[in-house]
């Protein structure tokens, strides 16, 4: 992997070089570049399988990361490739040119965390959350519990106790 | 095609030795994934009833019900799971204090009753109780919170072998905050905090950064957070839910962390004490001590005039006469008292109550009284040669030690005790003798093997690292005499202190013999009470109860309606039994004087 990066570096301008291990290395590379590079590792380096495409809300940091992560399945290594792309405006270029598959994953993107691929097929189209009415789900400013708490009614019958209040009340309830 | 192509699958011929990967009958036998989170699973007997599980779930899908009677350490409550909420999620596993919970790899449980998808586990028996697969919080490096406390920086044993200066630096800003970021304020501690203080509360105001809102919170049940600070037997830290994977929560040493950040020239401000109404109504108070000054502090907020009767030059009891200036610095005690004594608290030094006033006097001058005076009396072994004049009493000696007066310190020295008063004096006059002898020679020897010694671990550890020899196990029986002073003590094995019952009856081998030298020896096996105050009329009035303790009701208020009694002449001894005492009696006196008594 290292001799692989180092011939990276003599065509893309990367950082952040991660070599994990013999077959599985990370590299991070500017949103405009990252299409082209993966573009060119698909057609002269033998990347053409598509593992996956994931994100990480970095909301401290003002931006999401996105990673491709691709394989070249004659000497079975894999490459990372990241992306931080701004929070504000979550837009990537698609990738659907490259890999067919990859249309889903940008689709599950869109939906959980609001990242727009123009262009990528039905990117629009709700993917598991129907009628989703609120800023999607996996950013890190959506408020899980208050969500429960507005949308799922609370079941009849149910109490619970705080530790602290509950040993007070049977311990020492006159202090 | 070629020919590779049609010989490749049979490769697959390879695996039929083996055991299939697949499942063979998917639509009877359908097991989970080995690590699958499926149903919940909870030993409720591990479990201490902490609430993190509650407190972490996003769905509110968990209650905390009650399972049995709340003790030290367990609320008693279990996690109840309502499975209308709940996605399985697993946080309630990965952050469980106690690791009992756990996720089976059970997923199908069909009912018509919705009702039954909320239940106990653990408690309620399921048929996956017993699963032994699913997801359990991977270990070790997978916890929520740091298992390790932030290490307390302490002098070098060689830097404070020959001095007094105080030997634990305290938490740095950023120590502090690392250590308060450990807390899940699971209020488990309260309970055990015999002053019930609000640790979760103060703890938070440490992360918060609001330490004016940290010594405020101090403030509501502890009036001495720079002695508690530093020398509080922090019984809380033992039930600590986070020590059960690892390091307590070091609760002592962030309430000194508020206490030490905040200058006494802000206290009144802080804590809005800057004008206080006084109702007119005069209470005495006997002896200085935690209990005492307690009271008076609470006594004083609520409009009291309070006078506390000392028989020493300076104030604070056993906190600045029984405990080493190498533990508990006095500028620090006169951080505390000094605020007490700004709401107008009166003390009258040189004042013994039953020497130079009466309990009568003070029970017509005054609407009540209330007496905190301590165990304050060395316990003599009544050994033969213990009534040498070289053989001492530890209270005495650490006593004489505070007021600076010039004591024996001989060469060889035998402490008797294992007690952290004990290992107060025994590392006192090691400091001594490096300074007046150069080295160390000093035997410290207790009835208690060393796993069964009352002094704090760390007390034994540091004496050692000080040049001490802690013999334990050993019973003493004579001390040698020779030309009119000590030459050593003889000691036998003692085998086990308690009987089938529970009662002190020592069992030793006198065949199994030993010899300590020592031209001087101190005793150190316990303090008792000096009610020697108490006029006779008034003795009569009062009932006792084990040990010779006076009977009190939960007030602290003895039979006598007008006389209150605390620390640890009633309960401890510690100093934080002495300040919850000292503040439940100020309820009673106010109780008592407005005619609220039950």
């Amino acid at each position: 992997m290292k001799q692989l990066v180092e011939i990276i570096q003599n065509h893309f301008p990367i950082n952040d070089i991660d070599l994990r291990k013999k077959s599985l290395a990370f590299i991070s590379i500017h949103q405009n570049q990252a299409i082209p590079l993966l573009e060119w590792l698909k057609t002269t380096h033998g990347y053409t399988a598509f593992v996956l495409l994931t994100a990480v809300d970095w909301i401290e940091e003002n931006r999401f990361q996105l990673t491709y992560l691709i394989s070249n399945p004659e000497n079975f290594t894999e490459l990372g490739v990241r992306v931080f792309i701004d929070r504000e405006k979550a837009e990537m270029v698609s990738a659907h040119h490259l890999w067919k598959s990859i249309w889903v994953y940008q689709r599950e993107l869109k939906e959980m965390f609001g990242i727009n691929f123009p262009d990528s097929p039905r990117v629009n189209e709700s993917f598991i959350l129907e009628g989703w009415d609120t800023i999607p789900p996996y950013r890190r400013d959506f408020d899980t519990k208050q969500y429960s708490e507005e949308t799922y009614f609370p079941r009849p019958g149910r109490s619970t106790n705080d530790p602290a209040k509950h040993m007070k009340s049977k311990l020492y309830p006159k202090d | 095609m070629s020919l590779k192509d049609v010989l490749t699958p049979f490769t697959a011929w390879k695996r039929i030795a083996k055991e299939p990967v697949t499942v063979i009958d998917p639509f009877n036998d359908r097991p989970g994934a080995d690590r699958y989170r499926g149903f919940h699973q909870n030993d409720v007997e591990k479990c201490i009833g902490c609430g993190t599980c509650e407190a972490i779930c996003e769905n509110e899908a968990i209650d905390m019900v009650p399972f049995k009677d709340p003790i030290s350490g367990d609320s008693g409550l279990r996690p109840s799971l309502d499975y209308g909420r709940c996605c399985w999620c697993a946080l309630c596993v990965d952050v469980c204090t106690t690791n009992s919970l756990k996720l089976s790899n059970e997923y199908t449980w069909i009912t018509t009753d919705p009702e039954d998808f909320r239940f106990t586990p653990g408690v309620d028996k399921k048929s996956w109780d017993e699963n032994d697969k699913g997801w359990v919080k991977p270990e070790p490096n997978y916890e929520f919170y740091n298992t390790q406390r932030v290490e307390m920086e302490h002098l070098h044993p060689e830097e404070r072998v020959d001095s007094f200066i105080e030997m634990v630096k305290g938490y740095s800003h950023e120590q502090a905050l690392a250590e308060a970021d450990r807390c899940v304020e699971c209020g488990i501690c309260i309970a055990t905090c015999p002053a019930h203080m609000g640790i979760p509360e103060y703890i938070k105001a440490i992360r918060n950064e609001d330490l004016e809102e940290g010594l405020r919170i101090l403030y509501e049940t502890n009036p001495l957070p720079e002695i508690c600070g530093r020398i509080c037997t922090h019984k809380c830290e033992t039930v600590c839910s986070i020590g059960y994977k690892g390091d307590p929560l070091s609760i002592r040493w962030l309430k000194r962390y508020i206490a030490d950040q905040v200058p006494s020239e802000r206290y009144q401000s802080i804590l809005n004490t800057n004008d206080i109404n006084n109702n007119g109504k005069r209470i005495a108070i006997i002896g200085s001590g935690p209990a005492g000054l307690s009271a008076a502090h609470y006594l004083a907020l609520m409009g009291y005039q309070c006078t506390i009767f000392e028989q020493y030059e300076k104030a604070g009891g056993m906190m600045r006469y029984g405990i080493p200036e190498y533990r508990l610095p006095y500028d620090q005690i006169d951080k505390d008292i000094d605020y007490i004594l700004s709401l107008g608290v009166e003390i009258k030094y040189n004042t013994r109550v039953g020497r130079d006033i009466t309990l009568d006097q003070l029970s017509q001058d005054f609407d009540a009284v209330f007496s905190g005076t301590g165990l304050h009396l060395g316990r003599s072994t009544g050994i033969e040669g213990s009534d040498n004049e070289h053989v001492y009493y530890s209270t005495d000696l650490l006593r004489q030690i505070t007021e600076g007066k010039d004591i024996e310190v001989a060469e060889h020295i035998v402490v008797i005790g294992g007690g952290n008063v004990a290992m107060d004096i025994t590392r006192s006059l090691a400091r001594m003798q490096k300074v007046k002898y150069g080295k160390v020679n000093i035997i410290a020897t207790s009835l208690e093997k060393e796993e069964n010694m009352p002094a704090d671990r760390e007390e034994v550890v540091e004496s050692r690292e000080e040049g001490a020899v802690l013999m334990p196990g050993w019973a003493p029986q004579r001390i040698e005499i020779q030309h009119g002073r000590p030459t050593g003590l003889h000691v036998v094995k003692c085998n086990s202190l308690f009987d089938d019952t529970g009662r002190f009856n020592p069992q030793c081998d006198m065949e199994v013999k030993n010899f300590f030298e020592g031209s001087m020896i101190v005793q150190s096996i316990g303090q008792g009470m000096d009610l020697s105050y108490v006029d006779e009329k008034w003795m009569e009035g009062l009932s006792f109860g084990p040990r010779g303790r006076v009977k009190t009701n939960e007030y602290f208020q003895t039979d006598l309606e007008w006389f209150f009694m605390g620390g640890d002449i009633i309960e401890g001894p510690d100093v934080i039994h002495g300040i919850a005492n000292g503040h439940k009696a100020a309820i009673g006196i106010d109780r008592y004087l407005q005619n609220l008594k039950d």
